[in-house]
């Protein structure tokens, strides 16, 4: 039987907000033509959709951790479907220096295995600081999936995302 | 059941649901279905699609308002285009009254409920005359609250009539330090 994070979130998958957007081309669960199968739970690869910049791909693929899906927050990088590990510095997308975008995707900071941003639960664990500079960013189990994505996307669609 | 779409209903103050709909089914029935809508209507308006209008209006124009109109609901999914707009938005406020404030200024437009948060924040920037790749990382804010809604939420989801209007700040997202 799944447990009630797994059902949570799969339950999510089927919302509106998440529908709405896959139906767009916004985002999606990596499906069967790119990936035999998904990870045991509490692992799951999506993908999120991005703007167009020369050389670099259409979408990147993100591997999360869903433990404790929505009480505690996702948290998990750019992954490699090709590799199976997480994506490269090298094929990373890279904001301009300074920005949002730069520092959202920083690799230089705990290997690159987190998002650093409040809705990333390493990231927010190790930033007790974020919930008072940056209020309307903290997780709580009236988030789900799509704010995460969201927030990605938002960042891969901005003026500042370069590319790889 | 062939030709069956997805359907995403937006109502006042509340999550959106997904509806299943075939193509001659009648509007009225879907959202009855859904629970958005009892059989009397109690002066509700239903809107199809996602509404973008204000990103056209000139930068002169002071307190504009969308032309969006309400669509019949004993009309059938296929005549209303449902394949192609999506959205059905069910609301008592036929406009919702926006007031954007950045630096001191204030700017008004009365906005389909069924504008995104997306479209709202791009009008916002071009009104304030913000540089497009600087304006980028301004976002809408809700006023009084520690509220910024995501892009792809709708206007009618942040308003509970008899109040048709809405104020929001216009600020620049904080980048992650520490």
């Amino acid at each position: 039987m799944d447990k009630p994070d797994q059902r949570l979130f799969a339950a999510d998958l089927e919302s509106a907000e998440f529908r709405a957007g896959a139906l767009k081309g916004y985002w999606g669960l990596a499906g069967a033509e790119v990936l035999p199968e998904q990870p045991e739970w509490p692992v799951r690869i999506l993908w999120v959709q991005s703007a167009t910049r020369a050389g670099a791909p259409d979408r990147f693929f993100l591997r999360l951790d869903l433990e404790g899906y929505r009480a505690v927050s996702p948290t998990g990088a750019f992954w490699d479907l090709n590799t199976g590990a997480a994506l490269g510095a090298e094929k990373r997308p890279k904001g301009k220096e300074g920005s949002r975008c730069a520092k959202v995707f920083r690799t230089d900071w705990e290997g690159g295995r987190a998002f650093y941003h409040p809705y990333d639960r390493v990231a927010a664990n190790g930033h007790p600081n974020w919930p008072t500079e940056q209020p309307s960013l903290i997780w709580d189990s009236n988030h789900t999936i799509v704010d995460y994505l969201e927030e990605v996307r938002s960042l891969l669609n901005s003026g500042d995302y370069l590319g790889i | 059941m062939a030709g069956e779409i997805e359907l995403f209903i937006h109502s006042q103050g509340a999550k959106p649901k997904v509806a299943v709909a075939g193509p001659h089914e009648v509007l009225r029935d879907v959202l009855v279905r859904a629970e958005v809508l009892t059989e009397d209507l109690e002066d509700v308006l239903v809107f199809v699609g996602e509404w973008e209008e204000a990103l056209i209006e000139s930068g002169e124009i002071e307190d504009g308002e969308d032309a969006h109109h309400p669509v019949d609901v004993a009309m059938t999914i296929e005549a209303l285009e449902l394949h192609h707009h999506r959205h059905v938005h069910v609301h008592k406020c036929k406009r919702i009254a926006v007031e954007v404030h950045f630096n001191g200024r204030a700017k008004r437009h009365r906005f389909s409920p069924a504008t995104t948060i997306a479209v709202v924040t791009q009008w916002a920037r071009k009104k304030f005359d913000l540089d497009p790749a600087a304006g980028a990382d301004y976002v809408l804010h809700i006023c009084d609250t520690t509220k910024q809604p995501r892009p792809s939420e709708h206007l009618g989801e942040f308003v509970e009539p008899p109040v048709c209007s809405i104020c929001f700040k216009l600020v620049k997202e904080i980048t992650p330090q520490g």
